[in-house]
């Protein structure tokens, strides 16, 4: 048994609070991951795989126009721009090599919007492996066309009714199959949350993002950043755009959540507005929680930042102070979704607009003529649906 | 003494096994919880499980999911349970009782005020499903410091395998060995090396060993009859107060079956 409980935290956040039956699963995970992390044939069929497949790398776009209207030198990581249509596909890759490499033949994985399901399916697709995607039926009503796609892919797509029918919950039911099955299942998850080492599996698997994002501001700008912006719901494409920041202590690393229709009115998905710190799917981390120790619903427009909880490494940042978390809401994303589409024919997910709002904001106040430098996480396509009715007047969610 | 520890001492002295049946804390409300416990110790229950209904119960099935969004629905909350207990031992209910319950739970009330509750109130016994023994030691060390503190008991699964000596060196009460992979509520379909499994921990644990997960009746645990110490009930039980309504006379019906079966 393993002694070294320090090293699957990070800070007071991570650990492994899972059954019983999962902690041998999660040893052989994690032994199989750290082999196959530093075995150089490994990486070489990964990076096969975001080239030739995924269509990496993604530009570091210079919003031009943003740049002039708001002040600030603002690019854009264009992930949006990935085979999906998100950053999910580069730990999706990642996973589903593991996998086969560990003799798995089937996989399962949660989704909320679909971004992750989709791009699960995609490579189960690509590399022959039996798909389950969990998926709360709050969320097969507000992704339609994702749920097709997953299907049309060959995968099934699994309704998950408990609770209150998203993310979370299609993330227990994942948990739950996954134990009953991890002998020939291995769980693809998607966000950067779960017992360790899945945070560290899904940092390691988007950290091309900022390893790119790096290379490509020095040679645009020869220099760092002042600032580098992405959205966080559990915090995947965040952890991948912090990665190779976060040594770089001149570089402000900004991570922006759901704030919904506003932190005072309780209806929001920021985990860490509130601070209060708990356990759920098997890490300790801040969480959103009644009273009585339940977990409370999130609530954004955004399917894939309706989660309440985040990743532990960001609750780390977050009390180390080396991440600021702040958040954005509904309305002030949408306003930044239009501004993206009509500035610079971009249609970006709900997602990725939370973080192009508070750029905005950023570059009319304190980083005025600094450079920022914004994870576009995945592009709106999936959510045309949600603008229209939003735009109608109409309710979007729950 | 702790009942569970004299408890198992009066059942190895007259050789008899263990039966432990599970129900959800306020389902439907707190006045039936407390009305199911007196039945069940008129029926002869061995150890009552109490869950403590949790939003997210990842370790359960449909069955006690249910249970559980229910209860809350209906106001159960730890603090709610605590008053239950409180007034059920006041009544005079001596049986053990061991809370089922999520570690989220637990750490939101905090480990102390929690541990200090459990004395206070009579509850013998924990059962943390999301709470392996790697993460166990915080709540242990507030559990050391108390005198005649609430047992940590220790769950152990068919795959814990090189884990299970370390699992069981120090464990109390008893050991609660799942049948079988996955959640609970399941059919009677053990674990494929299921008598190597039980075997294995029955000789390295200090303490009786237990199975719970699929089991409905007494012929359900006949195949590892010979090295359990003792049966846990849980959906079904759940099942069956459901489909009754309730019914008193069920409840003690099926426990004292149960109990002259084995």
């Amino acid at each position: 048994m393993s002694k070294n409980r320090e090293n699957k935290y990070f800070g007071e956040f991570g650990g492994q609070y899972v059954a019983e039956s999962l902690m041998n699963t999660l040893e052989e995970l994690e032994r199989a991951f750290d082999e196959a992390i530093s075995d150089p044939n490994f990486i070489n069929e990964y990076m096969y795989y975001l080239k030739e497949y995924v269509g990496r790398e993604t530009p570091l776009y210079y919003a031009k126009r943003l740049s002039e209207k708001y002040g600030a030198t603002i690019y854009l990581k264009r992930e949006d721009l990935n085979h999906t249509g998100a950053h999910k596909i580069n730990n999706v890759i990642g996973q589903i090599l593991l996998a086969k490499r560990m003799g798995k033949t089937k996989i399962i994985a949660e989704t909320g919007a679909g971004q992750h399901g989709v791009a699960t399916a995609t490579g189960a697709a690509l590399f022959n492996m039996e798909c389950t995607i969990y998926m709360g039926t709050e969320d097969i009503e507000r992704q339609k066309l994702n749920v097709f796609r997953m299907q049309m892919l060959g995968a099934t797509v699994s309704p998950v009714k408990t609770g209150s029918a998203t993310l979370k919950d299609a993330t227990n039911e994942a948990i739950r199959t996954w134990a009953e099955r991890a002998e020939d299942t291995f769980y693809v998850l998607g966000s950067a949350v779960g017992p360790y080492p899945y945070p560290k599996i899904v940092k390691e698997f988007q950290r091309i993002i900022s390893t790119e994002t790096k290379r490509q501001i020095l040679e645009k700008e020869g220099k760092l950043p002042d600032a580098v912006v992405a959205c966080v719901g559990g915090g995947s494409n965040s952890i991948g755009m912090f990665a190779d920041f976060i040594d770089e202590k001149d570089v402000d690393l900004i991570g922006v959540e759901a704030g919904g229709l506003g932190i005072e009115t309780g209806k929001h998905a920021s985990a860490m507005a509130l601070g209060q710190v708990g356990v759920l799917h098997g890490m300790k981390t801040y969480l959103l929680q009644d009273d009585d120790g339940n977990i409370q619903l999130a609530h954004s427009i955004s399917a894939g930042l309706d989660y309440p909880g985040v990743g532990p490494e960001h609750a780390y940042l977050r009390d180390t102070k080396r991440a600021t978390y702040v958040s954005i809401t509904d309305k002030e994303c949408m306003d930044a979704l239009m501004e993206l589409c009509r500035l610079e024919g971009i249609i970006p997910a709900i997602e990725s607009a939370h973080a192009m709002a508070y750029v905005f904001k950023m570059a009319q106040n304190e980083y005025k003529g600094k450079i920022i430098v914004m994870c576009l996480s995945g592009r709106g396509d999936k959510d045309v649906d949600t603008v229209a009715k939003y735009m109608n007047g109409e309710e979007t969610n729950k | 003494m702790n009942r569970i520890d004299e408890k198992m001492r009066v059942l190895k002295d007259t050789g008899k096994k263990a039966f432990i049946t599970y129900t959800t804390a306020g389902l439907p409300d707190m006045e039936t919880t407390e009305k199911i416990m007196f039945a069940q110790e008129e029926a002869g229950i061995d150890v009552m499980e109490i869950g403590v209904p949790f939003s997210d119960p990842v370790a359960d099935g449909p069955v006690i999911q249910d249970a559980s969004y229910e209860a809350i629905l209906n106001g159960a909350t730890l603090e709610k349970i605590f008053e239950l207990m409180k007034n059920v031992r006041s009544k005079g209910l001596k049986t053990p009782v061991v809370f089922m319950m999520y570690y989220n739970t637990v750490y939101h009330y905090g480990l102390e005020q929690f541990v200090k509750q459990c004395v206070a109130c009579g509850v013998d016994g924990v059962i943390i499903p999301d709470l392996p023994y790697e993460e166990q030691s915080e709540l242990q060390s507030y559990i050391e410091k108390t005198k005649d503190a609430t047992i940590l008991l220790q769950l152990i699964s068919p795959v814990s395998k090189d884990r299970i000596p370390e699992l069981v060196k120090d464990a109390k009460g008893f050991v609660y060995c799942i049948s079988q992979m996955g959640v609970t509520g399941g059919t009677a379909d053990f674990h494929k090396n299921i008598r190597e499994y039980l075997t294995h921990v029955k000789e390295v644990s200090p303490v009786p060993v237990m199975m719970g997960f699929g089991i409905k009746t007494p012929k359900d645990i006949e195949s590892v009859r010979d090295i359990i110490d003792g049966a846990i009930v849980g959906s079904h039980f759940i099942k069956l107060l459901r489909s009754s309504n309730y019914s008193m006379d069920v409840v003690k019906k099926y426990i004292k079956e149960f109990k002259e079966t084995m």
